[in-house]
């Protein structure tokens, strides 16, 4: 007598769309997570509805609650940051007016440092300078 | 004539296996709600910055408003506007919403020693109160 074959149950699971979307997000968050330590310092910013939403910048002060003057991750003296901005300023055809300096200084600090770079930026003139705030949810 | 169809048994089956997909967005979609409500935006203030000059006297029927953060005389600081002394931010702005100089701009002068939080403040104070120009002006060195 001749009997019916079973009918194979195959189960497949696509991984491909999984290990595709998975690899992008790694790529992602990584240079995501580079970009923001290159520029970005994890501070505690002033909590202020501010006047406009945060610009592309092409430097970012970090002055943190010590004073700290932070550049890219460098720790800077006053003279290093006026070296820094100089060069900025060259790199745009020696027009302070195209330099945009973003300044983001931690709230529990004092203004000593603040008021060092904002005149360092003021001398060179360079006018285009943001302050960082947090807008409060 | 018998023409074999296209559609029907020979054609080819194709099956999209959206499960593991729909299983990734679902957890994309949770986790940029999870990380989202722990991040604040950060916003900008604008100021236009300057070095104080003492020199640098303006003859203008209405002067510009001179914010300034100073130690009071009980230790605490205060923003001083003119002769007055004011503690908060809220109190500020009110104040110098009552002015008519806007059109003339503001100018924040914070002391080294004084808190940053209040130097942000009087420049977002000014802003709200609708200054033309405000102008940050550290003291020279």
């Amino acid at each position: 007598m001749r009997l019916a074959r079973p009918r194979e149950n195959r189960l497949e699971v696509n991984m491909t769309p999984m290990i595709d979307i998975v690899f992008l997000l790694i790529i992602f968050f990584m240079t995501v997570n580079q970009i923001s330590d290159q520029t970005n310092e994890p501070l505690e910013l002033s909590k202020q509805p501010g006047s406009q939403d945060q610009s592309q910048g092409a430097m970012t002060i970090n002055i943190d609650a010590a004073g700290q003057i932070v550049v890219a991750g460098e720790t800077l003296s006053v003279i290093d940051l006026a070296a820094a901005v100089s060069g900025e300023v060259e790199r745009a055809n020696n027009d302070p007016a195209a330099v945009t300096v973003i300044v983001r200084a931690d709230r529990r600090g004092d203004c000593r440092s603040f008021n060092q770079v904002v005149g360092i930026l003021a001398r060179l003139d360079v006018s285009r300078v943001r302050f960082a705030v947090e807008s409060s949810p | 004539m018998k023409l074999s169809s296209r559609s029907g048994r020979h054609a080819a089956k194709i099956e999209l296996q959206m499960t593991s997909m729909i299983d990734v967005v679902f957890l994309l979609l949770i986790f940029f709600m999870v990380t989202s409500s722990f991040r604040e935006t950060e916003r900008e203030l604008d100021p236009a910055v300057k070095i104080e000059r003492q020199s640098g006297a303006q003859a203008a029927d209405l002067a510009p408003t001179i914010i300034r953060i100073v130690r009071s005389g009980g230790g605490d600081f205060v923003y001083q506007l003119g002769g007055r002394e004011l503690r908060d931010q809220a109190e500020l702005t009110q104040v110098l919403s009552q002015l008519e100089n806007q059109a003339e701009g503001a100018f924040v002068r914070a002391a080294d020693d004084a808190p940053l939080d209040m130097a942000m403040s009087a420049i977002q104070a000014a802003k709200s109160a609708r200054y033309r120009t405000v102008t940050y002006q550290p003291p020279d060195a």
